[in-house]
């Protein structure tokens, strides 16, 4: 059985589609990966598998139950660790988890041993009769974690669990998941817009891009299933044409696809080491000064370009509503 | 029943944890209280009248006794001495007094020769209220006077009428304490339930509870079992501390039965409150609309009530929405058990309609409840 599989899941929010025809399946025990940039639609994938939010069209079922039809049976399946962080400030860790506990009716002796097993398992058990307002966001995501757990949920979702956390709590984070993985044998899907944190944690790993699925393979699969295989990256002087650039290299017939990115000229080619002196050459027929050239082998981010055209980090102004802060219910955003 | 227990519990341990938002929910009422107490207070005092005397005779003298005693007791107005009559009206002008009383200089000599005797009044009208009580108090030092030349005869039997208060002499201030009980409650009401759902989705808490198992029913009565719990202590310390601060001493004037009932209408008054304000506010998503809208309910409410000036002298659309506001009931049926100290069968109507409004109330809070973002 599939922990996952939709059909042609679409939502829009009046004329925003934030989903687009999805389709695709988590098999039960991996741990998959949703990567995206912001506003792609991971989050709202998410609410509609969580039931949070109906889809407009299109199937879902999470542990073979439909998402709409049986929602009830659905949350009782499902551990989530939301987007943002949602522990109560005003309560204790334990408080925080107890609480939880009972919206699933676990009973008080069950309830008190889990709890204090899990706030062992995340490092948080010394701290457990402290407010959770007195915590960092790393013990705090730390927290939601194990709040997740508390019902042995046979599914975790994520949504996006590192963002904004230190480099250290993240690797904290990804051990926590590895350990869970390797110990429950959980069913983990993960949303991140962290090519490493993919790369890193997930078996497979599906790329989507203005609510739609543009790739879905290992990281292995996806890698070996675009041509170009090495990556150049050069870096120029200052005040090059850029333009002018990418239009002299798109020219070459062995250059896949040429694009800039923060600190110079990113290049896909199937030549490998032999296209550079010919790059070089070429570069200074038109006058552009090369300062630096890398030889980098593919990554998941390459991958990412490969699909979408763009790099992850290059992110469009969000789209905001006009309500949102008027207390006026929002309809795009969320 | 575990998880609408979890949910009471969650509310009160976060409401315990702001002690600000207690202090605050009982303060406020009883700040209302001394400020409406000493705004209003149903008559009107220490209005400042200038007089100008032109006459030093034995009827002037008179009037002026009078004043004075007036001034002295009810202290319905405040005298002020002026010799010239250009300043005194300058003075009414730039608003230092409400009224300019002028005595003639031939006002007690005119008596005397039987003449019709004038004296001039001159009120600033812009502030009605506050003229017709100088009109009033200067009418009350000219009444009789000069009547002593009467002929002399028989005095005939004239109708008496005696002043007779059915209850035991209330200060205006204290008249307001139900009052202020109703809007205890109201912020009670304001600051627990509803808010709380609004704040949970504000913070973003609300999206890892929908997750859960947790029915729709489980959140709306949780939220309402907490806020009526936390309100029924806030109305009834409100209670307290007020009457405490106008003297009058709870536990020497209410009654095992007085106090249920004020509790039975607490109760209803709580439920009906909340529930309104969940299905008016479940599905903002900032607390500032609650605000907002809160001290706006709060007003459109409170006032309309009779819990400050009588139902009955209100136009009839307002008299209309009187008859719906449950705020209305409240008022009158805590009036007539805590100021009146009448039992529960004085109150039944009030107490049946609270208690369907708070019926319907709640249960259109639990349709009105949206379990999704």
């Amino acid at each position: 059985m599939n922990a996952v599989e939709t059909i042609e899941l679409t939502k829009t929010f009046g004329e925003v589609r934030a989903l687009d025809r999805v389709s695709f399946a988590v098999k039960e025990g991996e741990l998959f990966g949703l990567l995206g940039p912001n506003g792609a639609g991971k989050t709202t994938l998410i609410r509609i598998l969580t039931t949070l939010i109906p889809p407009t069209s299109g199937e879902a079922r999470v542990m073979g139950i439909n998402v709409v039809e049986r929602q009830a049976g659905v949350r009782e399946k499902i551990g989530v660790v939301a987007q943002a962080l949602t522990t109560d400030l005003d309560l204790t860790a334990f408080e925080n988890m107890d609480i939880y506990g009972r919206f699933y009716s676990i009973p008080k002796k069950e309830r008190r041993e889990r709890i204090s097993y899990l706030l062992g398992m995340v490092g948080l058990k010394e701290r457990s009769k402290d407010l959770v307002a007195t915590y960092s966001g790393g013990m705090r995501r730390r927290l939601e974690v194990a709040r997740a757990l508390v019902h042995r949920p046979a599914f975790l979702i994520l949504d996006e669990p590192t963002i904004g956390l230190d480099p250290q709590s993240r690797l904290v984070v990804w051990d926590m998941l590895r350990k869970l993985r390797q110990d429950y044998n959980l069913t983990i899907l993960l949303t991140t817009l962290y090519m490493e944190e993919a790369e890193a944690l997930c078996e497979r790993v599906a790329i989507i891009d203005y609510g739609k699925i543009v790739a879905l393979d290992t990281v292995e699969g996806l890698k070996n299933g675009i041509p170009e295989k090495d990556t150049v990256e050069i870096r120029f002087k200052e005040g090059v044409n850029k333009e002018d650039i990418v239009r002299e290299v798109g020219a070459l017939p062995f250059v896949c696809l040429a694009a800039w990115e923060d600190e110079g000229l990113r290049i896909y080619t199937d030549k490998g080491p032999a296209s550079i002196p010919i790059l070089l050459e070429r570069f200074k027929k038109i006058g552009a000064e090369v300062t630096e050239v890398f030889l980098k082998e593919l990554t998941l981010e390459d991958v990412f370009i490969r699909h979408t055209g763009r790099p992850i980090r290059e992110e469009e102004a969000k789209k905001v509503s006009f309500f949102i802060g008027a207390g006026i219910p929002r309809r795009f955003g969320r | 029943m575990i998880r609408f227990l979890a949910v009471v519990e969650r509310d009160l341990r976060k409401f315990l944890r702001n002690p600000m938002v207690v202090l605050v929910s009982i303060l406020m009422p009883i700040l209302y209280l001394i400020i409406l107490g000493n705004s209003f207070q149903g008559e009107l005092k220490n209005l400042p009248l200038a007089v100008v005397r032109m006459d030093s005779g034995p009827y002037a003298e008179k009037i002026m006794e009078r004043l004075r005693s007036i001034e002295a007791g009810p202290r319905t107005v405040a005298l002020y001495y002026a010799a010239d009559q250009g300043f005194a009206m300058e003075g009414l002008k730039k608003g230092l007094f409400k009224g300019v009383l002028i005595i003639p200089p031939d006002f007690s000599r005119d008596i005397l020769h039987k003449k019709t005797a004038e004296a001039g009044i001159f009120l600033d009208n812009s502030e009605p209220i506050a003229s017709n009580s100088v009109r009033n108090a200067v009418s009350a030092a000219f009444s009789g006077i000069g009547s002593e030349f009467a002929a002399v005869r028989e005095e005939r039997a004239r109708p008496l009428l005696r002043d007779i208060e059915v209850y035991k002499k209330i200060d205006y201030d204290q008249t307001l304490i139900p009052g202020v009980v109703i809007m205890a409650i109201f912020l009670g009401a304001m600051t627990t339930g509803v808010f709380n759902t609004v704040m949970d989705k504000f913070l973003g808490t609300e999206e890892s509870y929908l997750m859960t198992p947790i029915t729709k029913t489980d959140i709306v009565m949780g939220l309402l079992a907490s806020g009526l719990f936390i309100t029924t202590i806030l109305a009834f310390l409100v209670l307290f501390i007020s009457s405490l601060i106008l003297g009058i001493y709870l536990w020497q004037v209410l009654t095992w039965q007085t106090v249920f009932a004020i509790f039975l209408v607490i109760v209803l008054s709580t439920l009906c409150l909340q529930g309104l304000l969940f299905v008016m506010l479940s599905r903002a998503d900032h607390p500032r609309i609650v605000g907002v809208f809160g001290g706006f309910l709060n007003v459109i409410l409170f006032f309309p009530s009779g819990a400050i000036y009588p139902v009955e002298s209100f136009p009839w659309w307002l008299k209309a929405f009187s008859t719906v506001n449950p705020e209305t009931y409240s008022v009158h049926a805590m009036r007539a058990i805590f100021s009146k100290g009448e039992g529960l069968g004085a109150v039944k109507g009030d107490l049946a309609f609270l208690a369907v409004f708070a019926f319907i109330m709640v249960a259109a809070a639990t349709l009105a409840y949206k379990r999704r973002l």
